[in-house]
């Protein structure tokens, strides 16, 4: 009768070490669990806080709006948009091909391109990049999987080609100035870009009382430039009708007020669109006017007779004899116009007698005539706000050649020069004497509107009686001497004329065939409100810069003085 | 051995009775846990109204976010299309388009105390444009 008691209570321990076995796995796992528990809720909290939050925050990069860029008279030149690119994620595209047919006629682009892009096994390709906003929205309205859509700023430039060389532009990856004053001025155009951190749901919709922080991106500041678009205009037609006219390869104007050191018009040709830059030229992107130098030729007469006059070595009634030519070593220089034995000064400009200007040279010497040209601006850069300008070539007088440096340095050879500079010597003599740094940006404007006017340097070179001088000797260059086509109706006007064989860089030396022919001058002679420098690169036909290039100038200037309202004071 | 109680002598133990209570004293106590529970009730309701509230203002305010936004891309496509408009190279081809020539004979009006610079007149003024442009 025993027996089932013991069975009985065998059969209880088995149970009660079961229950303890399995009790003590509970226990051991709650404990567990219970240490986890501490671990995460108390001991690790923070770290756990931030992952989660991490998975939930938001933040995005608040791209600074771009400053505008304005003309003198408030014309917008570069706008920022809002544009839409559009991505494609391939992994998420299972037929590539469907796709891209259907994909390819909406962007403009031929479906085995983008066929290739969506093939990829990358998670993010550009489909097509700063999209205008009504073709985007045909691209959404397809559903295509796997495509995605983003909104860039996208700078865009309303006259296109007119200030293309002026303006530059920038890398479209990132609005980065890599050109022009948009290169100059990043730094102000750019402005800081803020910050937004948001609290979103796996949807990616805000959640409403979340986290929520912004800092505000601080926008870039306007440029008003001192270009005036009319100008602008006026040059770049006139430049284009000469350009057909003779058959130049290149041309360049530059427009400038000689008081204020403000560039009005700075023109290129050939030129560009800039919101088209696709299979664009490196060689045409150059502003020719501030970064290609050219020997001044006749041009450079201006500087050498007043360099004379300054120094009191001749005034400008004072005759010379002039020989039939003038030999040095093998060198032979000579005048190609007829013009009487005996010259005034003001007539050897007039005539552009390279005899009579080498004989003022060599009184003056190289230093003197070294030391003027530096006055003047060459052989430096005149430092305008614009990048990569070229400091031009005036080698020091010491490493002049004793033979026919001198000489030939007179009438503008071993000297090179931007038209910039030259336009600038000439606007020394229409601004009584005095060098003012030449500007393309009048104000720096900032997000709070506060305005900073440039202040451009300023320098004597001459007297303003020698300033005087020089200018009736430029009048009588148009009035009665090479530069006839420069006149201009109803006003008085000066300048002078340059042809200069062009030096072959590659070959060193001078081309058999291509000139570079010019022409510089000011307008109202008495009181100047203009220089304006035209530069043609080897014309074809009318291969002079009396016939090349002052029809240009005489355009320009007229339309500039209207455009200005300056009163007529001629007949 | 332990004594244990009885009753002796065949006594019958005492029948239990029912007792029963005032009733009087237990109807405050259930008020008051019903007016707790009322506040408790009302006091959750209030705070999901006035969350709901909140949320409902921020989803406003990010709708009114987006369409300022929209607004502001909508005046920049304004501006650059103004812009584009004033291009010279298009006024110049409506001119030729309508038939307009340059004047053969050009006459100029001088008004006094807008062409002169300088004197009382500020440079900028000299353009009649920049004159014209900053009148209402």
């Amino acid at each position: 009768m025993s027996r089932p008691f013991v069975t009985d209570l065998r059969k209880q321990r088995w149970l009660n070490a079961r229950l303890i076995a399995v009790g003590s796995v509970l226990a051991v796992a709650w404990v567990a669990i219970g240490f986890r528990l501490v671990v995460v809720q108390a001991m690790e909290s923070e770290k756990y806080a931030e992952l989660g939050l991490d998975q939930r925050l938001y933040r995005e990069t608040l791209a600074a709006d771009r400053g505008t860029i304005f003309d003198r008279d408030g014309q917008e030149l570069a706008v920022t948009i809002d544009s839409v690119t559009i991505y494609a994620n391939p992994r998420e595209i299972a037929d590539p091909e469907t796709v891209a047919h259907l994909l390819a006629p909406l962007i403009g682009r031929e479906p085995a391109q983008v066929q290739e892009l969506l093939a990829t096994d990358a998670s993010f390709v550009y489909v097509a990049r700063q999209m205008e906003r009504e073709d985007a929205e045909a691209v959404e309205a397809a559903r295509l999987p796997g495509i995605y859509f983003l909104s860039e700023p996208k700078r865009v430039y309303p006259v296109g080609s007119l200030t293309a060389h002026v303006i530059g532009f920038v890398r479209p990856d990132d609005n980065v100035g890599i050109e022009g004053i948009e290169y100059q001025y990043d730094a102000a155009l750019a402005g800081a870009p803020g910050e937004l951190l948001v609290e979103r749901d796996p949807q990616g919709r805000t959640i409403p009382q979340g986290e929520y922080s912004v800092v505000p991106a601080e926008p870039g500041s306007d440029l008003v430039l001192t270009i005036k678009t009319e100008v602008q205009y006026v040059a770049r037609q006139a430049l284009e009708a000469a350009l057909e006219r003779t058959g130049a390869r290149a041309g360049s104007v530059v427009v400038l007020d000689p008081r204020t050191g403000e560039i009005l018009a700075m023109v290129n040709l050939p030129t560009y669109d800039p919101n088209d830059r696709q299979n664009v030229d490196a060689d045409v992107v150059r502003n020719r006017a501030v970064t290609d130098v050219f020997e001044p030729g006749s041009t450079q007469k201006l500087v050498t007779v007043a360099a004379a006059l300054e120094s009191g070595v001749v005034g400008p009634w004072t005759t010379l004899e002039i020989p039939d030519r003038i030999e040095i070593e093998d060198t032979v220089f000579e005048d190609f116009t007829e013009h009487p034995d005996v010259l005034t000064v003001t007539e050897i400009v007039a005539q552009s007698s390279n005899l009579g200007t080498i004989l003022l040279g060599e009184m003056l010497g190289a230093r003197q005539l070294h030391a003027y040209m530096s006055a003047f601006g060459q052989g430096q850069a005149t430092g305008i706000d614009f990048p990569g300008e070229a400091d031009g070539v005036l080698r020091p007088a010491d490493e002049w050649c004793v033979t026919t440096c001198v000489a030939g340095t007179s009438i503008g050879y071993h000297v090179s020069v931007t038209a910039l500079q030259q336009a600038m010597a000439y606007a020394v003599i229409a601004n009584d004497g005095v060098w003012v740094q030449p500007h393309l940006v009048a104000e720096i404007v900032d997000g709070t509107g506060t305005r900073q006017a440039v202040e451009p340097e300023r320098r004597v070179v001459v007297s303003a009686e020698t300033a005087r001088s020089m200018r009736s000797m430029l009048e009588a260059v148009v009035a009665s001497g090479t530069g006839s086509l420069a006149a201009v109706e109803g006003y008085s006007v000066g300048g002078k004329t340059g042809t200069t064989e062009k030096y072959l860089t590659d070959a060193q030396e001078y081309s058999e065939n291509d000139v570079v022919a010019s022409f510089i001058g000011l307008a109202p002679i008495d009181d100047p409100r203009i220089v304006v420098a035209v530069v043609l690169d080897a014309p074809q036909e009318d291969a002079s810069g009396g016939r090349g290039a002052a029809p240009v100038f005489s355009e320009v200037a007229l339309a500039t003085l209207h455009q200005l309202g300056v009163p007529p004071d001629a007949e | 051995m332990t004594a244990r109680p009885g009753y002796v002598g065949g006594a019958e133990p005492p029948a239990l009775r029912v007792v029963i209570g005032r009733r009087v004293g237990r109807v405050p106590r259930l008020r008051g846990w019903l007016l707790l529970t009322l506040t408790v009730v009302a006091a959750f309701f209030l705070l999901i109204y006035s969350r709901v509230t909140l949320d409902h203002s921020a989803f406003v305010l990010e709708d009114v976010e987006q369409r300022l936004e929209a607004a502001e891309t909508r005046y920049w496509e304004l501006r650059l299309e103004a812009a584009e408009l004033q291009s010279p190279d298009r006024i110049t081809q409506l001119a030729r388009d309508i038939g307009l020539v340059y004047p053969s004979e050009v006459r100029t009006v001088e008004v006094s105390g807008i062409a002169i610079p300088g004197g009382d007149v500020e440079d900028r003024w000299v353009d009649l444009k920049a004159l014209l442009s900053a009148q209402p």
